[in-house]
């Protein structure tokens, strides 16, 4: 995760509840499932806070040609890879919000405008963000999204990207907390956990 | 809000610690659940242990014991879904969260703003208020301190710098009871607080020593020697009275008097009370009243020897007793009363009017049984006896008292072992032990039964058991027959079924503010110096071995 806010890609449609980003491919930056990320919203007044859970890539006709050949030179490739047509898409769930009193974890008053810009989040706001774990409820009750493992890597990741001191503790806190719940489902409960556990 | 000033000043500054717990669920006659808050290890409580609550509401305070503990989960599929036990993330995730400890608590005390005293509890605390461990200080205050009319019986679990305090007065108001087990202790605990009665004046006492466990030089089954009241008080404040001289001389106790009782002074009513020991039958026993009426004050002499046979003789043909029943009578007779030495012929020593004396100007009476002890009709014969008597002459006294023509009676405690045998509910409709408890303290006489089968004993009486002191009890019946009259105590089943076999005891009723659990005072050199006995005064045998812990480990 980069140490400070970058720029990785533009609002292509959005509401409430979340928005679907695009953006260059480069390698250092090509938004990660399971991290948090930023987009402008009210002319820069305020950011509604996403999670990335869904990375897409559309295929186009000039990839189906180029991938049906035998021999591909490198340079073809990489050149398919970064010079494309149709942009690779990030979709983010909206878990919170920043306005000039800080975060917020609730669905956002205004949604992001087309092509507002998307940063990815710098560790110490996720810290910051993350120290309340109201998000995860959202997570629940989200449609449609690969829930589990998406709750499982975005603590698994904020986790690691606390002091060595502090991450059993998040963990153990976060770990109450999908298990207060899930207390019903105790099958289900078990297998994030053990997603919190093991490496990505 | 309430001003918390006061409630502060009576039980020390306000709780910074978190709280063990909130009150989840409940009622006033079932008391509270608790969850545990998942910082606290449930090992480390215990039932009988005090807790304080805050009620969320209105700041006042609550006073309450542990009764129960539990394990529960959100879910009951977590005992077909239990997490890997191997994996200690998952156990400190479930832990607290999907799988909890919770607590029992029967608050017992309250108080409001506008006391100063605790009460006991009319209501309960509200919704998730906040519970704590009470401290060494809270404990203090609701049970007070030590001064003449209240004696330090003992320390209240893991709190040994607590005194827990016995209100004396209260004891005596009513009869009290100690029960427990064979061999947890009664003696002991029932000694420490006669000693504790005689020292603070407030009534005499009369002990019928069964196992010469009282009067001079107690021995427990390790062969160690301890004081016995008479040698903790020799000044005079206790009088041993011996039935078996012999005995009393070998043992080497010092005793003050012998006690007999002559033939003529037996009445039918004495003996009635044998009628199932002696295996009278009820024709039989009615028959007694019948040959003395017949045959006058000299009635056992002429049964027992040989000398009256023409008088028997006129008796028989008059119709009004059948041959049978006479021979019947007369072989149980004789196969008893010769055999008591004690009981003489003639009139015999009229210790009556010098024991009620001696009681009467503040003296306590321990009557040693020497090796009658092991025959349980004499027992039952010589209490029975003494306490018809003594308690008519109290009656007497009192009255005249109302009259305003004399002093009223000093107050009597009558200690009694093996009560159950007096107090069966087959007898106790017609005892004198029965109508003592039962007439609370009308003519100033109140009972301390010693027992180890409560359930023997008749409810009503039982209920008029004002305080029991209970160590270790396992029978089921006899759990409940403590508990029986006492409102809310069932929820201190728990607790009585965990105390240690030896030296706790629950305490419950009328001389305490709330049940507490103790951990009995130890009977030593410490002891016999708290009570005030003078060791130049101590003319017994052997010297006692110092610092003695009374159960060794």
């Amino acid at each position: 995760m980069p140490e400070s806010p970058m720029m990785i890609g533009r609002v292509t449609r959005c509401s409430t509840r979340g928005f679907v980003g695009a953006m260059q491919v480069s390698v250092k930056e090509v938004p990660v499932f399971g991290s948090f990320c930023q987009a402008e919203a009210q002319s820069g007044r305020s950011h509604v806070v996403g999670l990335v859970y869904d990375i897409s890539i559309t295929d186009d006709h000039f990839a189906r040609q180029i991938a049906a050949l035998e021999d591909v030179p490198q340079e073809q490739i990489a050149d398919g890879q970064i010079n494309r047509q149709v942009p690779i898409e990030f979709n983010a769930l909206a878990v919170g919000f920043r306005d000039d009193a800080g975060f917020h974890q609730a669905l956002p008053p205004r949604p992001p405008l087309t092509l507002a810009s998307v940063f990815s989040m710098a560790p110490k706001d996720t810290v910051d963000f993350t120290s309340e774990l109201h998000f995860l409820q959202t997570i629940l009750n989200a449609p449609q999204l690969p829930v589990d493992e998406l709750l499982a890597t975005t603590l698994r990741l904020s986790a690691q990207i606390r002091p060595e001191g502090e991450r059993e503790r998040f963990l153990l806190q976060a770990g109450r907390e999908i298990a207060r719940l899930l207390a019903q489902d105790l099958t289900r409960l078990e297998n994030i956990l053990r997603g919190l556990r093991s490496e990505g | 809000m309430s001003d918390s000033s006061e409630l502060d000043a009576f039980f020390g500054s306000k709780r910074d610690e978190r709280p063990l717990g909130i009150v989840l669920e409940g009622s006033l006659s079932t008391g509270l659940q608790v969850k545990l808050d998942p910082r606290y290890a449930i090992e480390k409580l215990a039932v009988g242990r005090y807790v304080v609550i805050q009620s969320r509401k209105t700041g006042s305070i609550f006073f309450g014991i542990i009764t129960d503990i539990a394990l529960g989960a959100t879910t009951p599929d977590l005992l077909h879904h239990p997490p890997d036990a191997s994996d200690p993330f998952l156990l400190d995730v479930y832990s607290g969260g999907v799988a909890f400890a919770t607590l029992h608590v029967s608050p017992m005390l309250m108080l409001d703003d506008a006391d100063d005293q605790p009460r006991p509890i009319k209501t309960i605390p509200s919704h998730f208020s906040a519970i704590y461990e009470a401290t060494a200080q809270d404990v203090a205050r609701v049970f007070g301190e030590e001064d003449e009319a209240h004696f330090f019986i003992g320390a209240p679990l893991d709190m040994e710098a607590v005194q827990v305090n016995l209100d004396l007065e209260r004891f005596v108001e009513r009869s009290s009871g100690v029960f427990g087990k064979t061999g947890t202790g009664k003696s002991f605990i029932t000694r420490t607080i006669l000693a504790g009665i005689i020292r603070s004046g407030l009534a005499s006492t009369l002990i019928f020593d069964m196992h010469n466990d009282y009067g001079w030089s107690v021995m427990d089954e390790t062969g160690r020697e301890y004081k016995g009241l008479r040698q903790l008080f020799p000044g005079g404040r206790v009088s041993v009275i011996t039935l078996d001289e012999t005995t009393s001389r070998a043992r080497g106790s010092k005793f003050d008097g012998i006690l007999t009782i002559g033939y003529e002074e037996i009445e039918p009513e004495d003996m009635e009370m044998l009628a199932s020991l002696l295996g009278l039958s009820d024709i039989q026993t009615g028959a007694l009243y019948f040959l003395y009426q017949r045959l006058g004050k000299k009635w056992i002499s002429k049964l027992l020897d040989e000398q009256h046979e023409e008088e028997i003789q006129n008796m028989l043909d008059s119709g009004r007793i059948v041959g049978g029943t006479l021979g019947a009578i007369r072989r149980k007779l004789e196969s008893f009363i010769p055999r008591m030495g004690f009981l003489v012929p003639g009139e015999g020593s009229k210790v009556v009017d010098d024991i009620f004396q001696r009681l009467n100007i503040g003296t306590s009476v321990v009557l040693e049984f020497g090796n009658y002890g092991n025959t349980l009709a004499a027992y039952v014969l010589v209490a029975n006896y003494l306490t018809r008597r003594i308690h008519a002459s109290y009656v007497h006294r009192k009255n005249i008292a109302a009259g305003k023509k004399g002093e009223e009676p000093r107050p009597l405690v009558i200690v009694i072992e093996e009560a159950h045998k007096f107090l069966d509910p087959s007898v106790a409709g017609h005892t004198i032990f029965g109508n003592i408890a039962r007439e609370l303290r009308k003519y100033n006489v109140t009972l301390l039964i010693v027992d180890q089968r409560p359930s023997g004993i008749e409810d009503e009486v039982m209920s008029q058991i004002g305080t029991r002191v209970t160590c270790l009890l396992d029978n089921e019946a006899d759990i409940r027959a403590v508990f029986s009259g006492v409102s809310g105590a069932s929820t201190l089943r728990e607790v009585l079924a965990r105390l240690d076999t030896r030296q706790q005891a629950l305490i419950l009723g009328h001389a305490v503010p709330m049940p507490v659990v103790v951990r009995t005072r130890d009977y030593d050199q410490r002891f016999y110096a708290a009570i005030g006995m003078d060791e130049s005064d101590d003319t017994s045998g052997a010297k006692p071995p110092s610092e003695d812990k009374l159960f060794p480990d």
